[in-house]
């Protein structure tokens, strides 16, 4: 029935979701009554709150005029991230929710959630409290039990138990999606011509805003035309574009994408919260369910907001770059995000000194200028197309 | 400091932190690893382990304090580190770059001990500087506490306390010794005693002793805590503020009111901030900054205890938990009014500060403001935005 389709229409539907996400959540929800619980990006364990039976929901499409709507609660010089989502849910724009699972990834997130749980609380306010340091053999063990509170904490407010029957099932089923979108993001890297940066970070994205069970839908039909079309026209393979490297936290305002697209650039990796490391790596089915979501936590790609001795981000950024044919590498930063600035300088040093050129392009919710980040991506992809061909 | 007569153990304390700073710069060369810690962690462990305790964050304090902070910042800031970024933490890596050092120079670490009660500000501080100096680090983790703490969260922080040994045991090249760790846990359990005793004083009124003069007589209970100068210096300061009390010499001499302030003091205003408060009869009495370090050790059961006395501090606590302790410290201190600072260096302290407010005042009763500053950067302070938000505070008091 959609064998008609074009991969621009399949495409389309992630962008309609992204636009309006409250839209088809709330249809699925008229459908099949269940509570919505939201949560940040996006370091939860979605898969938990889907086998409770709830419907995870993530705050991560945002609109730029409600960030001043939390300054009366939240200081402006927290990062536009945390002030857009507190200010939209102050503006009435998550009414729709029954709960909230904040993950404790820095402090506006560890600080935030009491100031949401005293002036817009929601049935469930949960704090996901995980641990900063992923490593030590103590990490593990005390996230099997944060998981495990956590677990019992939906079973109470959903009123039943979690069997692992049904928690291994949530995990295959997103396991199933996150397979299915790195093999997306291949086609991507391979054939950007047909799946644009906008294109699959779109899909990502979008994964969090509808049910996994619609989302693998669209997604394999998706990959099915993608398929066919690379099949039929059997172009090569040959890249397109400026390989580039991707690194930060979220890729907002999502006209960063489209600017990518639009200078020739292709992100070829990335560990972006929304990106990446949303569907880098999958969780054991067998064994432990809950042991199985703490590793599969603790073994996602280095984020700033974890200390890992064992897996130094600085020595992972390089090597990615490297294994991923990657020629530059942008920094995409939010105004006032701690983590990555105080990680920014010696990363941008260690790229330096292993001759990565890199740019910081440096944004924030509701106060961009389009025109100084196009600029500014442009410049830096017209430098390293010059490299290519000077190179060659 | 506010007292119209400077204290005799100033003197004492110049000597003692002197000495302190002089056996962090022999450290190295008589063979002991030098670990930098944080200012809330359990620095007991590593005195016992007989590593030397450096304290980054004194050296950003004592910066602010001099008012060289932003200057000592502008090195790091040129190397791209923003000046959003904590203003002890841009001193202490500015430092590492600067050519001058108006301070003195940052002892760079042998290893690097982290606990992230206080604030994620220090867990990427001393990461960076983990990077910087290629010196291990670890990173001594506490969960956020809502409402009581948990078997988990109290398992997990001893299960941290071994790790940290085993890290200890591999700087020293030596088993760690759990007899001396007793000893030194007694020597802070006296040392907090005495602390605590004399913070206690600023709830007679008049009273001998405020938070200013807490905050300039509180480097060796961070710096010193578990060793016997710690205890010989409370111990002196006491005796001097009973003789204080019977010759009538009180903090501010005509004290009308009683204020509580939140958090931390803004270092290069110290004077400036005692002066204002003491032109309208107010004592600034308590803060939960210098109630930081009030522990008291179960010798029976060191590393649970520690784990105890470090995961439950305020600094770990939720939304409502720290303002039922503001609320208990008006209560216990008789406070009149309360100043909360917006600092912005310090996320954790400052992010709810503008419903606390109101709901402080609303349970209390009591005139309350929130101002805006920063705790060592200048250039976030402006003299007279703050004097005009007083000024209306200072009205509500009357």
């Amino acid at each position: 029935m959609t064998d008609h389709k074009t991969i621009k229409e399949l495409c389309a539907q992630f962008t309609r979701i992204i636009n309006e996400p409250n839209l088809e959540i709330q249809r699925v929800h008229a459908e099949k009554p269940a509570p919505i619980i939201g949560f940040l990006p996006t370091d939860v364990p979605e898969e938990l709150i889907h086998a409770s039976g709830a419907y995870p929901y993530g705050l991560v499409s945002y609109e730029g005029m409600w960030v001043n709507r939390a300054d009366a609660h939240l200081q402006t010089w927290a990062c536009s991230l945390a002030r857009c989502s507190f200010g939209m849910a102050l503006a009435g724009k998550f009414d729709y929710l029954s709960g909230l699972i904040i993950p404790h990834i820095c402090d506006t997130t560890r600080m935030i959630s009491g100031i949401w749980k005293q002036t817009r609380p929601y049935d469930f306010m949960e704090n996901f409290v995980l641990p900063r340091q992923v490593d030590r053999p103590s990490a593990r063990s005390y996230l099997i039990g944060e998981l495990g509170r956590l677990k019992a904490r939906l079973e109470s407010f959903m009123g039943r138990s979690i069997a692992d029957e049904e928690l291994q099932r949530s995990i295959s089923l997103y396991n199933k999606n996150r397979t299915m979108l790195r093999k997306l993001y291949q086609f991507h890297v391979r054939r950007p011509d047909l799946i644009s940066n906008l294109d699959v970070f779109n899909a990502i994205k979008s994964a969090m805003l509808i049910p996994k069970e619609l989302h693998n839908v669209m997604v394999s039909e998706l990959l099915r035309v993608v398929e066919q079309q690379t099949h039929e026209r059997n172009t090569d393979d040959a890249a397109r574009g400026v390989r580039v490297l991707v690194t930060g936290k979220v890729w907002e305002p999502p006209a960063i994408m489209e600017i990518l697209d639009e200078s020739g650039g292709v992100c070829v990796a990335d560990d972006l919260s929304t990106g990446y490391r949303y569907i880098a790596n999958d969780v054991t089915e067998n064994g432990n369910p809950l042991e199985a979501l703490a590793d599969h936590q603790l073994k996602r790609p280095p984020s700033p907001c974890f200390v890992n001795r064992g897996q130094d981000r600085l020595e992972y950024l390089v090597d990615k770059v490297k294994a991923s044919g990657a020629r530059g590498v942008i920094f995409l930063h939010l105004k006032f995000c701690e983590t990555e600035n105080y990680d920014y300088p010696l990363l941008r040093d260690a790229l330096f000194d292993a001759n990565i050129p890199n740019v910081r392009v440096e944004s924030e919710i509701g106060n961009v200028s389009h025109g100084q980040i196009s600029t500014r991506i442009q410049a830096f992809m017209e430098m390293l197309g010059g490299e290519e061909i000077y190179g060659s | 400091m506010a007292a119209s007569q400077p204290f005799k153990t100033a003197g004492l304390l110049k000597g003692l932190m002197a000495k302190y700073y002089e056996q962090g710069n022999l450290a190295r060369e008589r063979g002991v690893p030098v670990a930098w810690v944080t200012a809330v962690s359990p620095v007991e462990l590593v005195y016992a382990a007989g590593l030397f305790p450096y304290y980054p964050e004194n050296f950003g304090a004592l910066a602010a304090a001099r008012k060289v902070a932003d200057k000592i910042s502008m090195a790091a800031e040129t190397r791209g580190f923003f000046s959003d970024l904590c203003g002890y933490a841009r001193c202490g890596l500015g430092d590492a770059y600067a050519q001058e050092h108006p301070v003195g120079k940052i002892v760079r670490p042998d290893l690097l001990f982290c606990c992230n009660t206080q604030c994620g500000s220090l867990q990427k501080w001393f990461e960076t500087a983990g990077r910087l100096y290629k010196a291990p680090y670890f990173l001594l983790d506490a969960p956020l506490i809502e409402n009581a703490s948990t078997e988990l969260v109290k398992r997990y922080f001893v299960e941290q306390l071994e790790e940290a040994i085993n890290f200890f045991e591999v700087a020293t090249g030596s088993p760690f010794n759990f007899d001396r760790l007793a000893e030194v846990l007694d020597l802070a359990n006296e040392a907090c005693r005495l602390w605590n005793e004399i913070l206690d004083m600023a709830a007679m009124k008049p009273a001998p002793f405020g938070f200013f003069d807490a905050c300039f007589h509180m480097a060796p209970i961070v710096t010193w805590r578990g060793t016997k100068e710690a205890v010989m210096y409370y111990q002196e300061l006491k005796n001097e503020l009973e003789d204080r009390l019977s010759k009538k010499i009180y903090a501010v001499p005509d004290e009308r009111f009683k204020i509580y302030w939140d958090h931390i003091p803004v270092w290069p205003k110290l004077r400036w901030f005692s002066d204002l408060f003491a032109e309208h009869g107010a004592l600034v009495a308590v803060s939960q900054y210098t109630h930081s370090w009030a522990y008291q050790f179960d010798l029976d059961r060191p590393l649970e205890s520690l784990a105890e006395n470090y995961s439950e501090v305020f600094s770990n606590r939720d939304f409502e938990d720290r303002i039922q302790l503001k609320i208990n410290f008006m209560k216990k201190y008789q406070i009149d009014g309360f100043a909360l600072f917006s600092n912005r260096s310090c996320k954790p302290t400052a992010f709810g500060l503008y419903d606390k407010r109101k709901i402080i005042s609303d349970r209390t009763g009591l005139p309350g403001i929130v101002f805006e500053g920063d705790m060592s950067d200048l250039r976030y302070f402006s003299d007279e935005q703050v004097r005009n938000r007083f000024k209306i505070f200072f009205e509500q008091l009357t």
